[in-house]
């Protein structure tokens, strides 16, 4: 039956969480008790990417978006748009200091900035019904492959796209394939990485929650290449919905004949198992997955025998990224010299002269437009931050963006107009990492930021070698007393040999990129480092025992007239005056939560 | 083979061989902290780091697993790798200040101090350095997994699944053998439990030459510690045996051998102390059985020969109590009659060797055979503390502040006093006992049994080596408890007996036996447990019974006993008895 409007309701893990489901069900009742149910269709897509302004959902054929929906928004909206015809404007998105909201999804600058290719069905198509995705022209391309093309062929044509992982690494995917099938060997095994432990990253999971057919196909394409029959998707287990989601995907793909034995009637089988994982960090590199996967604990082992030779079970295996499966069905459908067009640098002599394509990635803290963006490859990062992301939050000044996830660097201000390229990247001491982008502006201190991700990696380190084990943890100390005050000079000495050494000699990429925001602020940074150790201050205020908070006795009285809401909010009872006097902080008791700094209306109270 | 260079040094070897075991080759030295030869490369201590150059650019890979390709050049020894080496060695030592392995790596690489301070500092000079050895060898080597890691990052640490006994280990002690730390410790669960008796005081290996004077000197393998009997892994004997002796397929085998004649000489064994518990043998530390303490005597035993307390120290006072379980109401009437001499024997030794006080408690002196009673004497002389009297208990005892002793508690008879005798070491001596399976045998041989359990001599002054059953000869300890000489002396005679019977090459032997009737045989099988010589078998394939002629001693026995009346004495038939009679009573 034709609808004359679908209600596409983002049912993304972000927009489920703020009660997406509700909403869709608070529609259907209300579609229902207008009678028009039949003239208007609710659809549950997977993450738009836009979590920030969720729950949230765009009317199709015409487009228009609607975020941040209260159940109490349903019975106006039906009423208003679908009834009368008229959109609500107050449920629309308005940019930050702007006053006239953007009804069109396409007209917001957090969509408009984006090329879509590994999320191009998102918002588009129910992931749970095979048939949208074939409809989008899903399946097509793996119709092409098995039907008029040698492995050989499709191994050249991901080749010369230029297609690099997306899983951290670069390594040129088309040269990964190809030596997997140059191995002898009787088995062959494809696997997908969705274990995605970066905090904060959701790239991979928005993926398969929003078009999972998309990461099926690309794999039985690259199965197709190598010579494999048996597949692998790594996932874990706190992803339910993104698990359920490929559940279904490959009980419907089995359905239909599009895995499992003689593929479109052809010779080639293949199937696909999923593995659960406990959500270890380190369980991401790939010979600690295999391990994994082995049933062994997940530890990395010296990779000096690649996985492409010697994986999963001793077998030849081929391990990418879901991004990089998701971006398969495309090439192969609109060919290789479509996709190289998009992106940096030359890479039809050297696999690794250019980043070609589109990488997606989750943009947070201190941005005004938060979310995941699929963005083309050598778009600065300034066009990032300022264009999709809005700028920075509360109009404070930008200071450094973290790229990479928790081990990738910082990057300053001074070279925010840095192509987004593997190469670019890891040149100033950062990566591209698996996607994760970190806005920081001047309330963050540097040196508690490098903590902060040194402290994920040293957690999440296996223990397996020294130095990445002992190392991080000594550097971990040694950011602990910077930050507390106790740092000298030859603890930045010491803390940068310690890093390089850490990076030297670790086993695998864990230990051997955690220094890199450490390194990274040491580098651009450096004053604060300084301020920290020389003077015992944190220029950014956010070091608790480097500041003192105080309150300026002429504000106090002469504009608040000791109004002293802020000595009944003080926790610790440090906050004493009469009531019309001058207040003041007794340092001893006050333990600089800061609740008194956010009650003064008078902005009375300083932080030294 | 493949050619590399090492610090300047060409040298050839095979593909893949890794960088370590090249450098060797070379006669360069990479240190090593994670790596040994019986396992797989592990790679994590990282201080065989060294550098493989490729053009201009340089990296740093680990030694022990870096297969080696052609033209490869290598730099064990730059600065770089030096700078590696020395922060890994300060993150060691800032850990473990005091392990003794960890002290000698830093002083071979020159590095004193650690310039961090760590907050998970282990001062133990065994603490665990987590090199992962012990996991490995118990995975890969013995194919057990018995060992594995828990916890993450720096919380690290070595266990057994659940941190509870595992009942996968099979005490092979591979994992104590390469912990570099000796942080691993064997304990014999056995031997606390004081289940079976341990009669060693140190673990042996799975292969060994049984003892310095065996003959062949050629090792065996000991199939129920064997790991590969066990898990079909490890191999480790098999691997470093050159001439590829090993051949773990071979099977023990049943030899049958016909003979005339059979000497028994199977010997004894030493009760079950654990069966007195009140003398805390395997329970308490420090107390030894006889056996026990000749294994420690031993130069070539495990403490080489030094008489030391379990810690390493020299005792101050030993005691050795005589008479256990012999010449004692409830375990064994008879008196074992060698204690009395080796105790003396230990005396000596422990005088000679030491400077510990010795205390005999005894019964009486048994001082019996030649030389003996001046033996006595001199130990007497020697200053030998002789306490007349049975032992109550021991007990371990503990002062404040002080090493725990042992203290015997007994009666003085000769002083007419209740005594407590403080000790360091005490050394029991346990009775002989005929072997646990001397009834088995005494059933194929068809012997018999004192009521000691020792088997029966034909006559105790005539015939002390003969049995009651022809050709079967007993010996030594199978015949009672006695010294060397008297072994040696009995077992002279029964050979001499055996061989005068071998000149001869034929036996005489009485007419006068019982004879079966074949045809008429029933096979009821009544006779064939009634011999008294166990001249009577059964043959399966007639069902009938046969009587061996050399075995019967025509008692007469199975002739009265035969239901069907088929069994006679040859010469002694019903119809040649009853003339006899009729012939007696004709005169
Ligand atoms: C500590 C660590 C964590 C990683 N985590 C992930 C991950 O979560 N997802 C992923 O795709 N790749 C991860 N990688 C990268 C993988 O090892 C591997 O390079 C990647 O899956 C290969 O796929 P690609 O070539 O498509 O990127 C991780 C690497 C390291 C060293
Ligand atoms: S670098 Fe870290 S995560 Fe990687 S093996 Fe070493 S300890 Fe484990
Ligand atoms: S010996 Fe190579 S890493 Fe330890």
């Amino acid at each position: 039956m034709a609808y004359r409007t679908y209600l596409m309701v983002c049912a993304g893990t972000g927009c489920v969480a703020n009660n997406s489901m509700k909403i869709k069900e608070k529609l259907e009742d209300e579609l229902l008790k207008r009678g028009i149910h039949n003239e208007v269709s609710v659809v549950t897509t997977g993450c738009n990417g836009f979590c920030a302004a969720g729950p949230l959902m765009v009317v199709q054929p015409d487009g228009v978006f609607y975020q941040l929906l209260k159940e109490s928004d349903i019975p106006l909206l039906v009423e208003e748009h679908f009834i009368k015809g008229r959109p609500v404007k107050k449920l629309m998105y308005t940019p930050p200091k702007e006053k006239s909201s953007i009804p069109k999804m396409s007209d917001i600058p957090f969509f408009a900035n984006q090329t879509l290719i590994a999320l191009k069905n998102r918002g588009l198509i129910d992931p749970e019904k095979i048939d949208e995705y074939i409809a989008r022209g899903g399946y097509e391309a793996l119709a092409k492959v098995l039907t008029t093309m040698t492995s050989e062929e499709v191994i050249k044509e991901i080749k010369d796209s230029g297609l690099r992982g997306r899983g951290g690494g670069g390594f040129p995917t088309g040269i990964k394939w190809e030596t997997c099938k140059r191995m002898e060997a009787d088995t062959r095994y494809v696997i997908c990485n969705a274990d995605e432990g970066d905090p904060g990253a959701f790239m991979d999971r928005s993926i398969i929650e929003s078009d999972p057919h998309a990461v099926l196909e690309g794999m039985c394409i690259g199965a197709f290449a190598i010579g494999a029959s048996d597949g692998y998707i790594y996932i874990r287990n706190e992803y339910p919905i993104a698990l359920q989601r490929l559940q279904v995907a490959i009980k419907q793909a089995r359905e239909y004949g599009l895995l499992g034995k003689n593929i479109f009637g052809t010779d080639f089988s293949f199937d696909v198992r999923i593995v659960r994982g406990a959500g270890a960090f380190v369980c991401g590199e790939s010979t600690a997955l295999m391990a994994s996967i082995e049933g062994k604990p997940g530890e990395p082992r010296a990779k000096y025998v690649h996985t492409v030779e010697k994986g999963l079970h001793d077998k030849p295996t081929c391990l990418n990224n879901v991004e990089t499966w998701a971006n398969v069905a495309q090439i192969i459908t609109r060919g290789a010299s479509w996709f190289s067009s998009i992106g940096t640098g030359d890479v039809s002599e050297d696999a690794w002269g250019g980043s070609k394509g589109t990488k997606v990635f989750s943009l947070s803290g201190k941005v005004n437009n938060t979310g995941l963006i699929e963005v083309p490859m050598g778009i600065s990062l300034r066009q990032i931050i300022y264009d999709i992301g809005g700028g920075i939050k509360d109009g404070k000044k930008f200071k450094a963006v973290q790229t990479g996830g928790p081990s990738g660097g910082f990057i300053p201000e001074s070279l925010l107009d840095l192509p987004v390229d593997y190469e670019e990247l890891t040149r100033v001491g950062s990566m591209m990492g698996s996607g994760g982008m970190v806005v920081t502006d001047e309330d963050n201190c540097m040196v508690e930021m490098a903590k902060y991700f040194l402290s994920f990696t040293q957690a999440e380190s296996c223990g397996k070698c020294i130095p990445c084990r002992e190392g991080t943890k000594r550097m971990l100390d040694i950011l602990e007393k910077i930050t507390t005050g106790e740092g000298t000079e030859e603890d930045l000495v010491l803390l940068e040999e310690l890093s390089y050494m850490v990076v030297d000699s670790s086993l695998c990429a864990l230990g051997g990129s955690a220094p890199n925001p450490v390194l990274t602020t040491l580098k651009y940074f450096r004053d604060e480092y300084e301020t920290h150790v020389r003077d015992k201050k944190c220029p950014a205020h956010c070091c608790k025992a480097l500041i003192k908070y105080s309150i300026d006795p002429n504000i106090c009285v002469e504009k608040g007239h000791g109004c002293g809401v802020c000595s009944k909010s003080c926790p610790d009872g440090a906050i004493i005056g009469e009531s019309k006097q001058v207040h003041y902080i007794d340092l001893m008791k006050c333990g600089k939560c800061g609740i008194c700094y956010d009650s003064c209306k008078f902005n009375a109270i300083y932080i030294e | 083979m493949i050619k590399l260079t090492i610090d300047g040094k060409q040298l050839e070897v095979f593909e893949d061989t890794s960088i370590l075991k090249a450098a060797e080759k070379a006669g360069i030295w990479i240190p090593t902290m994670c790596h040994c030869d019986y396992i797989e490369p592990y790679g994590v201590c990282r201080l065989c780091s060294v550098e493989v150059v490729k053009g201009k650019r340089s990296r740093i890979v680990t030694a022990c697993n870096y297969p080696v390709r052609e033209g490869l050049t290598v730099r064990t020894n730059s600065e770089r790798v030096k700078w590696i080496r020395k922060i890994i060695m300060e993150l060691m030592l800032s850990r473990w200040p005091n392990v003794p392995a960890v002290k000698e790596m830093a002083e071979q690489l020159g590095i004193s101090k650690p310039r961090f301070e760590s907050k998970e500092k282990d001062e133990a000079e065994d603490a665990c350095i987590l090199c992962g050895m012990c996991v490995n060898v118990c995975n890969d080597l013995v194919g057990k997994g018995v060992l594995g890691f828990s916890k993450m990052g720096i919380e690290r640490e070595v266990v057994l699944p659940y941190n509870e006994r595992s009942e996968e280990c099979i005490a092979c002690g591979a994992c104590a053998y390469v912990c570099p730390t000796k942080h691993i410790k064997v304990k014999s669960l056995e031997y606390e439990r004081g289940a079976i008796q341990d009669w060693s005081l140190a673990s042996k290996t799975a292969i060994y030459v049984p003892t310095m004077q065996a003959v062949p000197r050629v090792p065996t393998i000991d199939e129920a510690s064997c790991i590969n009997k066990q898990t079909g892994g490890c191999k480790a004997c098999q691997t470093y045996c050159e001439p590829g002796a090993i051949n773990y397929d071979m099977k023990d085998e049943e030899i049958e051998v016909e003979v005339g004649q059979i000497l028994i000489t199977t010997g004894y064994q030493l009760m079950d102390l654990t069966k007195m518990p009140q003398f805390g043998y395997g329970r308490l530390d420090n107390v030894y059985s006889s056996l026990d303490f000749e294994h420690m005597l031993n130069s070539t035993g495990p403490t080489n020969g030094t008489i030391q307390c379990k810690d390493g120290s020299v005792p101050r006072a030993v005691g050795i109590i005589h008479c256990i379980g012999s010449r004692d109401e409830n375990y064994h009437k008879y008196c074992s009659r060698v204690c009395c001499m080796y105790a003396l024997k230990f005396a000596h030794l422990i005088k000679d060797r030491t400077t510990a006080e010795v205390y005999q408690f005894y019964i009486d002196m048994r001082a019996f055979g030649k030389g003996y009673e001046e033996f006595y004497k001199r130990l007497l002389d020697e200053g030998v503390n002789m306490i007349r009297g049975k032992v109550g208990e021991v007990t371990e005892c503990r002062v404040d502040g002080e090493k725990p002793f042992l203290k015997v508690a007994c009666e003085d008879t000769l002083i007419g006093k209740f005594r407590e005798i403080p000790l360091d070491m005490v050394i029991l001596c346990p009775a002989i006992e005929s072997n646990a399976d001397s009834s088995d045998l005494k059933k194929i041989f068809s012997i018999s049994q004192s009521p000691d359990k020792f088997f029966l001599e034909r006559h105790p002054k005539l015939d002390p080596m003969s049995t009651m059953t022809d050709g079967i000869f007993i010996a030594g300890c199978a015949q009672g408890p006695k010294d060397i000489p008297d072994s040696v002396a009995q077992a002279s005679g029964a050979a001499a007996k055996i061989l005068s019977l071998i000149s001869v090459g034929e036996v005489a032997v009485d007419p006068i036996k019982a004879e079966i009737v074949e045809e008429r045989c029933s096979g009821c099988r009544i006779c064939n447990n009634l011999c008294p010589y166990g001249a009577i078998s059964y043959i399966d394939e007639k069902k009938i019974s046969f009587i061996n002629d050399m075995l019967c001693k025509g008692c007469g026995t199975c002739v009265a006993a035969c239901p069907s009346s088929v069994i006679t004495g040859k010469g002694f038939t019903d119809a040649q008895i009853m003339a006899e009679i009729e012939g007696l009573l004709a005169i």
